[in-house]
């Protein structure tokens, strides 16, 4: 259970139990967080503590909130745990991120499946043999939010990284080689982009039976060149969070239509995958 | 033609759909096939035994990969080269979490690569992952079939009996300590193939999936799992599965969705 202080609040994201809705939008980026809830209906700010900014509101009648998760998997880990504990059930990551294939352009949208666990979070949670992978119905979702908001999108998996600048500047780091020759194994397997906190959000969630996915923003810098005017108007943070607004009404939609058949299409269908029926 | 005979599967390119189901036993592939149209035997070498039929006018495939993630690596890898790019693992496996019954059918959408193949070809912290739309024909498939299922991961294994004897092996502690974890992760079935179809799918661009018909569940003994086995079918796998790529036709022929 995770760590509550006395007056109620929890340790790190200092937010009470019931100050957000089960749906929770997960931006790295605090700043990023009132942009965000700007889209909600009646967004209120709840609490503000280090890295983790949260405001709460509604769409279509559903409390939803947003909290931000800092870069990192080590941080995500306590955000999500966190929530979860404030009765959150169902996230969805939000950001921006690089592009790893070479059909994928700068203003695209990435939706993450799974994630290659290329960070030291999760494995003090599951050995690494066990996938970093989105809950399915959120997935879907996702992909649906991208279509109606009219975007390029791609669904695949994103590395999970530990540090920036051993993607970004490889050739200065002692283990050059090694990140090199990694790289090219992800982008090889099918990678669609690099980001910071996919895998930790997913493992956690597999282990706590809660729902996560991911919606990000992708930029095209394989080649190092400088960006085109057309892309530089492309990467405005709004597109990612239209797709991902778009995306969470979706799955609030589905929830309520799934919650609706519950009585005849069995546990299975409410509880989503992997979640057992215990 | 047999300039391109695959040295395994002993298949040629147009001896398979693109559409290809994937049993690990040799011995359910008649069966299978028996639910297409004018299914004929096309090949049979080693463990791998291959039928092709069609179904809704287009040509489909069975081909049995044998246990094991070695030898289901080599299936794929073949079939590919005969103009496959859709599979669909169907078999058995064991139920990993409290609550699951015999008979219910697992929906694979991520596999624990708990075996040595797939780190032949990526690095273990790449997930091994199901295609987003052959697990959502699976589900439909399902749902038509009317048989109760769930979705999830799948731990595929090396070892059967280092599952379900752990204790007589050497490395017991270590055996039960991940088997505890895996199922704390949320893991529903144990199955020793799809971690090396999904790792090869990832690479070679392909769709790839797996429906599994479930045994037992966690809180059971062996005994009494064993006792759950006498009305057990494979029908409904193999029906789920087959309605599967129904529902892919269906879909990959329909025009492009605004």
């Amino acid at each position: 259970m995770a760590l509550f202080e006395a007056d109620g609040r929890l340790h790190h994201i200092a937010i009470k139990r019931g100050d957000v809705g089960r749906y929770v939008l997960l931006p790295g980026d605090p700043e990023r967080v009132e942009l965000i809830a700007r889209r909600f209906d009646d967004p209120r700010f709840v609490a503000s503590h280090r890295e983790y900014v949260t405001w709460t509101g509604s769409l279509d009648g559903v409390e939803v909130s947003c909290t931000s998760t800092g870069i990192g998997c080590p941080s995500t880990a306590i955000a999500v745990e966190e929530l979860a504990a404030a009765g959150a059930d169902t996230f969805i990551r939000v950001g921006t991120s690089g592009a790893m294939q070479r059909d994928i352009r700068t203003g695209d949208i990435g939706i993450i499946s799974g994630a290659i666990r290329d960070e030291g979070t999760s494995r003090h949670y599951l050995p690494l043999e066990y996938p970093a992978v989105a809950d399915i119905d959120v997935t879907v979702a996702l992909r649906e939010g991208a279509r109606k908001v009219g975007r390029r999108f791609h669904v695949g998996i994103a590395q999970s990284k530990d540090s920036f600048y051993g993607q970004h500047e490889p050739e200065r780091m002692p283990i050059a080689a090694e990140l090199g020759r990694r790289w090219d194994a992800w982008v090889a397997g099918g990678a669609i982009c690099s980001e910071m906190e996919a895998a930790a959000l997913f493992i956690v969630a597999s282990t706590l039976r809660v729902r996560a996915g991911g919606v990000m923003l992708i930029f095209q810098n394989l080649d190092h060149r400088s960006p085109t005017a057309e892309e530089r108007a492309a990467v405005d943070v709004e597109r990612v969070i239209d797709a991902a607004i778009a995306g969470l009404r979706e799955l609030i939609a589905d929830d309520r239509a799934r919650a609706a058949s519950a009585g005849t299409a069995g546990v299975a269908a409410t509880l989503g995958g992997g979640r057992a029926a215990s | 033609m047999t300039d391109d005979l695959q040295h395994h599967i002993a298949l040629s390119r147009g001896d398979v759909g693109r559409y290809v189901l994937l049993p690990g036993d040799p011995g359910r592939c008649e069966r299978i096939a028996r639910r297409f149209d004018d299914a004929h035997l096309v090949a049979k070498n080693r463990e791998y035994e291959t039928w092709t039929g069609t179904l809704n006018g287009v040509q489909v495939s069975v081909t049995s990969t044998g246990i094991g993630c070695p030898s289901a690596a080599i299936a794929v890898e073949e079939l590919v080269r005969c103009g496959a790019d859709t599979f669909i693992r169907v078999g058995t496996a064991g139920g990993m979490q409290p609550g699951m019954q015999t008979g219910d059918l697992a929906i694979v959408t991520a596999a624990i690569r708990d075996e040595g193949t797939t780190s032949h070809y990526l690095p273990m912290e790449f997930p091994a992952i199901a295609d987003l739309d052959v697990v959502l024909a699976l589900r439909e498939a399902a749902r038509r079939t009317d048989v109760r299922s769930r979705e999830g991961v799948s731990q595929s294994k090396d070892s059967f009996y280092g599952e379900i004897e752990p204790g007589r092996m050497p490395i017991a502690p270590a055996l039960r300590e991940r088997w505890d974890a895996w199922i704390g992760g949320g893991a529903i079935c144990s199955e020793m193939e799809a971690a090396a179809i999904f790792i090869i799918a990832s690479i070679l661009r392909l769709r790839a999936g797996g429906v599994m018909a479930c045994v037992g569940n966690p809180t059971m003994t062996p005994e009494e799992a064993a006792a759950t086995m006498a009305a057990f079918t494979l029908d409904p796998v193999i029906d789920t599965a087959v309605e599967a790529l129904r529902v892919l036709i269906e879909r990959d022929g329909a025009p492009a969705r605004a």
